[in-house]
């Protein structure tokens, strides 16, 4: 395996858990990376959080499954979810086919997002932080 | 931990596959993806690589009388090149292992169990044979053994096989060759489809060209037809859609094959086997508990272990669970208290603490009969290959019924 195989945006924020966020002007937006779709592959089922809950960073948000593999997804930072991609209900293989754009899974306001985005990794971090996974 | 074994084909899986580590081998899992290839057996064809399964060959003048009495179904009954799915029990009538028997000619039979349980079913086989006048030989790392599955499995394999297949019924038995190798073909498998089961002779692990060469003269005759060369992911969720039990999950020690649905390969009248008398017992008192199919009417996978709750209580547990790739539902097997295991009772299963609505029904889920016939939940119903939108529909009738 090597970290080429793996598209990871440079603007993005990125957890251990193989989450991303975007950070907008009014909220965050998060979805799980390239490598996390890989690792999973063909991914059938999504369990999304409902709007109006409060999450917590590195709390549970969701889970995403494979024909094989259970997988939790956690939130990047702490908030209130406000809205959350139904598109991924019926079509959970957008999840696979475009992680970062049409597979956003939660937009989140934050509640404490300066503090919080120091304990997530940029994405050259990442990158070797997938590196030593290998 | 000891080195994962490896079967004629690894250097194949490696190259194109995801491996997984299964009972003790190293596997692929899947090589282009569990839902592709699954698909590909339902539509047309797969091959897989099964040479983990543990193979052995029983002769002597005693073989038939020996093997009736370690089974439960009723060996004398095959004739030369016929094969029947049996059990081995132990003396509680518990289920040892599941396994399909071959005879090849009189006084020699092919026998064919779990990878899980090679060690053990050898072992029972060798214990046991010391009254009998037997030779019981493991072939496992001799022969190597593929399924090809599928509607389209008999044209792709006619292409390269030198005996007749259309005449081949299910459960019979030929010789052929593929290749100018020598291959033994039983019309068996483990998906619910039409399919046959492939043995390449004289193959060892150190020298597997042959098998190589049969493997490879199967995926060029099938590239017209889309062939795909299948792992364990889908071979567990084929014959999961099938209702075919799994050991180890659906099938343990501790459940007999009169709870598990298996009692047409219980034959009580054959003379004494191991486990005759507790299974006895247990089929004139009835049994208590019994392996039913469950589907889920809402969102969610159900997994091996979780709960099955019916009016509250806590009532069994999912043995196999997978998300059906055909169906587009998730489906579950499970034992349930006689009382509660007809069709349409409804239950819950606890996915990760959410009661997720299902409904019991009738095994196989899914089943091909014929070029126009599958059963679904159980039910004859009109389908032909790749039918699957109408099929999907019909399932919600049958749920709204």
């Amino acid at each position: 395996m090597s970290t080429e195989k793996y598209l990871i945006p440079e603007s993005l924020y990125y957890t251990e858990e193989h989450e991303w966020l975007r950070v907008e002007r009014e909220y965050g937006v998060m979805g799980i990376t390239d490598y996390a779709q890989k690792s999973l592959h063909e991914i059938v089922f999504v369990e999304l959080p409902e709007v109006g809950t409060e999450v917590q960073q590195k709390g549970m948000l969701g889970t995403v499954e494979s024909v094989k593999a259970v997988s939790d997804i956690f939130s990047p930072i702490s908030g209130v979810v406000i809205e959350v991609n139904e598109e991924l209900i019926d079509k959970p293989e957008i999840l696979n086919s475009d992680p970062y754009n049409a597979g956003w899974i939660a937009k989140i306001k934050p509640r404490n997002l300066d503090e919080e985005l120091k304990r997530l990794m940029n994405a050259e971090r990442y990158k070797q932080y997938l590196a030593s996974l290998e | 931990m000891s080195a994962l074994k490896k079967t004629h084909l690894f250097s194949f899986h490696q190259a194109n596959g995801k491996l997984t580590e299964f009972a003790g081998f190293s596997m692929p899992v899947w090589y282009k993806g569990i839902i592709v290839e699954h698909m590909a057996v339902r539509e047309s064809v797969g091959i897989f690589d099964v040479s983990h399964m543990g193979r052995c060959l029983v002769s002597g003048p005693q073989a038939e009388s020996f093997l009736n009495y370690v089974t439960t179904n009723d060996v004398s009954s095959l004739n030369p090149l016929s094969a029947q799915y049996t059990t081995f029990c132990n003396h509680n009538g518990g289920v040892k292992d599941d396994l399909v028997i071959s005879k090849l000619e009189d006084n020699l039979y092919l026998v064919v169990y779990n990878a899980s349980n090679r060690e053990k079913d050898y072992g029972w086989l060798k214990d046991n044979s010391e009254k009998f006048d037997v030779k019981v030989e493991d072939v496992s790392d001799n022969i190597a053994m593929f399924a090809v599955q599928g509607p389209k499995a008999e044209s792709v394999l006619q292409r390269i096989s030198t005996q007749d297949l259309s005449t081949l019924r299910r459960f019979k038995c030929l010789w052929t060759e593929i290749e100018e190798c020598k291959v033994f073909v039983s019309r068996t498998g483990y998906t619910g489809e039409d399919g046959f089961e492939v043995f390449v002779w004289d193959t060892s692990l150190q020298d597997p060209q042959k098998a190589f060469k049969v493997w490879n003269s199967i995926l060029s005759a099938g590239k017209s037809e889309g062939i795909e060369p299948c792992g364990l992911g889908a071979r567990d969720t084929l014959r999961l859609e099938a209702g075919m039990c799994l050991y180890g999950n659906d099938l343990t020690e501790e459940t007999t094959p009169l709870e598990a649905g298996l009692s047409f390969v219980v034959k009580f009248d054959k003379g004494d086997f191991i486990g005759k008398e507790a299974l006895l017992k247990q089929k004139r008192e009835g049994i208590k508990r019994k392996r039913v199919g469950i589907r889920l009417l809402e969102r969610g996978i159900p997994r091996p272990g979780q709960e099955v709750i019916v009016d509250g209580e806590v009532l069994g547990q999912v043995t196999s669970g997978t998300f059906s790739p055909l169906l587009k539902v998730g489906i579950a097997m499970a034992y349930l208290p006689i009382e509660y295991s007809k069709e349409g009772t409804e239950v819950k299963v606890k996915i990760r603490g959410r009661l997720v609505d299902g409904t019991v029904v009738k095994l196989p889920f899914y089943r091909r009969l014929s070029e126009n016939t599958v059963y679904l939940m159980g039910k004859k119903v009109s389908c032909p290959v790749g039918d699957w939108e109408t099929l999907r529909l019909r399932l919600k009738t049958i749920e709204n019924a």
